[in-house]
């Protein structure tokens, strides 16, 4: 055993590593509130915006240790152009179909480096004149721990297809061979990777598995049951491209969206299945998606209740994706 | 990364009917319901909360826009941003849950984004005052109100959980005033037009007469002027709101 005092950082190169820590701490935060509004799953919404905070408080924290360690406080520093392109990598992803990749770059890139490299300084920062340093990382560790165990829940969820586990393994792949390339958040090399630990228990409000559950809401869509056999006689006119039925369920009057209608005609389908019903006072909103071969479809239908019974009043195309590969079934 | 973005580029799952206020609002006048949903009944108490849930979604949205559109404001008002990030996801959780309570779901009415909308204002400034003090003030209003009818049906669940809600409003009205005033130093131009923002989100948000000052059992969204005071709202500014909502016609 060493002696007491002996220590591995000169105050100055704390001080750089510090402004390393703060630059990737900062930068994923920007990322991660820019992303919210571009992710349409609701429970990653929630995960990025729980981690958004965290990460404005470890930024904050390296940013006030730092004048004591003689720097200027608050400011980041990264350890050279090659962590920059590592981050400016992470970042790409920005499409809404690309939520899997912008949390695989987050939960299964960064957040296990900087863990493994948190741990690493702490076993080195010296426990009698460093504690101020070692009371952040303890912070930092503790968070990204559960962090990463809340990202790995929710992407769980997400990516369910071999497909997609095998885009999320691509890429993956590129941005770890990106961080080593840097020589990781420091610039010193990646430490030793690390068994992962079990993050401390976690309060409800933390329970990414709630997040899902909440978001999900229901298993069976709510609606009058004649309203259902109607919605599953138009989706089977749909997909057939039946237009005496389809007729036959639309309102007089509708609001017909013509170009709607050619991109339906023109179109060719398997399935349908109904993905959202909304209510407007007794009317209902339902929407259909459309599946086929090389085209996936979301139709939005009004229904309003008559004498007849339900007709569609209202009808949109909502959007058409050619060339999208076939979605999880709910 | 794209910054900052077209408020088009807001994603959201199928689950989700995105449609314009004023459609959402003729369609239920046409039906003979009232616009906008006045909590006289459970039903309407879970279309009220569905709304707010999908307002706070959009906050926590607009939020993150900020902690990713201006890399360099000050560093303080980054975390202030950040902190409201998590205050708004917390926030979208307890509606979520409270939807639960009253036996609704995420998806149950259509969503509007007109929140959304003023949150993507190109000048930190005019976001803080239009969000921060405009919708976050509205906020206040619509929860301050909620509370007091779920205490009067006896719905401990919803009052207490709300409460802490407005708690957290009251502290963004306060950050937007802060930074309202400390972005805008200096630049009168700068801090007039985010006034100015604000004022037409107030306007827009009185709803064509629905937000009044009057008794919560009585108007459909009350002023809620105590609490206004208490978010650091003047006096002149409140009596300002009270007058707009006397002239607003359109929703």
């Amino acid at each position: 055993m060493g002696h007491a005092l002996a220590g591995q950082f000169p105050v100055d190169h704390s001080a750089r590593l510090l402004r390393n820590y703060r630059y990737a701490a900062e930068r994923s935060m920007r990322a991660l509130g820019g992303w919210i509004a571009l992710t349409p799953e609701l429970p990653a919404k929630l995960l990025l915006g729980r981690h958004v905070w965290d990460l404005a408080q470890h930024a904050d924290a390296f940013g006030r240790r730092l004048p004591e360690l003689r720097a200027q406080a608050q400011t980041s520093e990264p350890p050279n152009e090659r962590f920059v392109a590592f981050m400016d990598a992470l970042e790409e992803p920005e499409q809404p179909h690309q939520t899997v990749e912008r949390l695989v770059g987050v939960y299964r890139v960064l957040k296990p480096h900087v863990l493994s490299v948190y741990l690493d300084h702490l076993e080195r920062a010296n426990p009698v004149y460093e504690p101020p340093t070692r009371r952040i990382l303890l912070r930092c560790i503790e968070d990204e721990r559960r962090h990463i165990a809340a990202g790995a829940v929710i992407l769980g969820h997400l990516a369910r297809t071999p497909a997609q586990r095998e885009r999320a393994s691509v890429w993956q792949g590129r941005l770890e061979g990106l961080v080593t390339v840097a020589g990781g958040v420091t610039g010193d090399g990646l430490p030793p990777s690390r068994p992962p630990a079990a993050p401390a228990a976690l309060e409800l409000g933390d329970d990414a598995r709630e997040w899902i559950r909440l978001a999900e809401g229901v298993t069976v869509w709510p609606m009058p049951d004649d309203l259902r056999a109607a919605v599953a006689s138009f989706g089977v006119a749909l997909v057939a491209r039946d237009e005496a039925e389809l007729g036959r369920w639309l309102a007089p009057g509708v609001v017909r969206d013509e170009a709607a209608l050619a991109t339906l005609g023109a179109s060719v389908f398997d399935r349908h299945d109904v993905v959202a019903v909304s209510r407007v006072g007794r009317q209902c909103l339902v929407k259909l998606r459309l599946e086929g071969p090389a085209v996936l479809v979301t139709v939005l239908t009004r229904w309003a209740p008559g004498d007849a019974g339900w007709r569609v009043a209202a009808l949109e195309v909502a959007s058409a994706d050619a060339g999208r590969p076939h979605l999880p079934r709910r | 990364m794209e910054r900052p973005i077209g408020y088009d580029k807001l994603a959201r799952e199928d689950r989700f009917v995105r449609m314009r206020a004023r459609e959402v609002a003729q369609l239920k006048v046409d039906q003979g319901f009232p616009p906008f949903a006045d909590l006289s009944t459970r039903d309407s108490m879970r279309e009220r909360v569905h709304g707010i849930m999908v307002g706070e979604m959009q906050a926590m949205e607009g939020a993150g826009r900020t902690v990713c559109d201006f890399p360099e404001a000050p560093w303080e008002f980054t975390l202030d941003m950040a902190r409201q990030v998590w205050d708004e996801s917390r926030h979208v959780e307890i509606y979520l849950r409270l939807l639960e309570h009253l036996g609704g779901y995420a998806g149950e009415f259509p969503e509007t984004t007109i929140l959304w909308r003023c949150a993507c204002a190109e000048d930190a400034a005019a976001r803080v005052a239009g969000v921060n003090r405009g919708l976050e003030g509205l906020a206040c209003d619509v929860f301050n109100q909620l509370v007091h009818i779920a205490r009067k049906i006896g719905d401990p669940i919803l009052e207490r959980a709300v409460e802490f809600v407005l708690a957290d409003e009251i502290t963004h009205v306060r950050m937007g005033s802060k930074w309202l005033t400390k972005l805008t130093e200096g630049d009168p131009e700068r801090r007039r037009r985010a006034i100015e923002f604000q004022e037409n989100i107030d306007e827009r948000f009185n709803l064509g007469g629905v937000r009044r000052e009057g008794d919560h059992d009585v108007v459909s969204i009350s002023i809620a002027t105590d609490v206004r005071r208490m978010a650091g709202f003047t006096e002149e500014e409140i009596e300002r709101l009270i007058k707009t909502t006397q002239r607003s016609q359109v929703y």
